[in-house]
């Protein structure tokens, strides 16, 4: 995995923009990529596992000092 | 659907679900060349299935308990730490990244695809593709096997599904969507994958497993609340996912010991019978 603070804040900004995807799927705001109105819990799960991996991801991809 | 119908269906899916056979193939197939008269688009038919996934689920954890829980120890450690430094941290880490392309495809297509292709004869159409994956999986696969005495020895060359590579587990990941077509197994693509990747064939069925857990898991649970809806006979259907967990588990532990020698292509052969005998009968009307 690449090591760069770049990538590592990227990927956290990332988780930060899902989560807020995940609650405003979860109170029906956000209806980008779904069919109807309401609220999809299905997207608002999925934004949060993307979150967590986005999270994840900033971790491993921080530059590490000895 | 009857009590009767409601437990075989249970058995059929349990069975086909970890089996490169296709569960959804054979849920669409059979009851219609059965002439049975319940209906897959009637309001009470998800909750049915969401119980059956949820049995299967039930099964591969329990197969797998001492893994899951050794590969939610390791996740946790390596995300923390920021580094993988065991077999099962990377293992762990395989399977988050195997598991988000299945997801993604899984929430934004599922609906659409099954809704284009829940016809019995795209089933049994597809069930023949699914064959002719299969067979052709094993063909790419036998060009790389040395010659060896025996098919175990063979096996032996082969990696254990901690060293599949990251790339490799987001492809094999990203087929499983390939089975919201009615026919196409999600076991035998992720299976077919795995051997492609350069896994053993037990190692490949054991990856599938893990990755099918979550994902099973997962749509199972987000669909519970359609549980309570009134009118649905649950001790029939909980009877039903118990069945289906038994099948599931029986077929799990048949595989595993199978795919110590054995090869995807008796699998391969069926669906193709299977398919082409169901599009005959579903053409004549017999």
């Amino acid at each position: 995995m690449i090591k760069s603070n770049t990538v590592a804040v990227g990927l956290g900004v990332l988780g930060v923009v899902l989560i807020i995807a995940a609650v405003l799927y979860a109170v029906g705001i956000l209806q980008l990529f779904s069919s109807g109105s309401g609220n999809h819990y299905k997207h608002a799960i999925l934004c949060v596992v993307l979150a967590v991996a986005s999270f994840v991801g900033a971790n491993f991809a921080r530059p590490r000092t000895v | 659907m009857t009590f009767g119908q409601a437990l075989f269906m249970g058995l059929l899916q349990g069975a086909s679900e970890l089996f490169p056979v296709s569960s959804l193939g054979h849920a669409v197939l059979v009851p219609s060349l059965l002439h049975w008269s319940f209906k897959q688009s009637d309001p009470s038919f998800v909750p049915f299935l969401v119980l059956l996934h949820l049995g299967t689920a039930t099964a591969l954890l329990v197969i797998y308990r001492d893994q899951w829980i050794a590969i939610i120890r390791g996740f946790f450690t390596a995300a923390i730490r920021g580094e993988m430094r065991t077999d099962t941290e990377r293992l762990a880490m395989l399977l988050l990244v195997g598991t988000i392309p299945a997801a993604v495809l899984g929430v934004f297509l599922e609906s659409r695809i099954k809704s284009l292709f829940a016809s019995p004869y795209a089933a049994a159409t597809f069930l023949v593709v699914n064959g002719v994956l299969m067979l052709g999986f094993e063909q790419l696969r036998r060009r790389r096997e040395p010659p060896a005495e025996s098919r175990v020895e063979q096996e032996e060359h082969f990696a254990r599904a901690e060293r599949i590579s990251f790339v490799a587990a987001a492809i094999v990941g990203a087929c499983q969507a390939l089975a919201f077509l009615p026919g196409i197994s999600r076991s035998g693509i992720t299976i077919g994958g795995g051997l492609i990747a350069g896994l053993r064939h037990q190692e490949a069925a054991r990856f599938s497993f893990l990755l099918a857990t979550p994902v099973i898991l997962g749509a199972g649970i987000v669909e519970v609340p359609q549980l309570f809806g009134s009118g649905i006979p649950i001790g029939q259907y909980v009877a039903a996912a118990v069945l289906s967990g038994l099948a599931a588990y029986a077929s799990a532990r048949f595989l595993l010991r199978y795919f110590r020698s054995g090869r995807l292509d008796p699998y391969g052969l069926y669906c193709i019978v299977a398919g082409l005998v169901s599009l005959a009968l579903l053409r004549f009307g017999l």
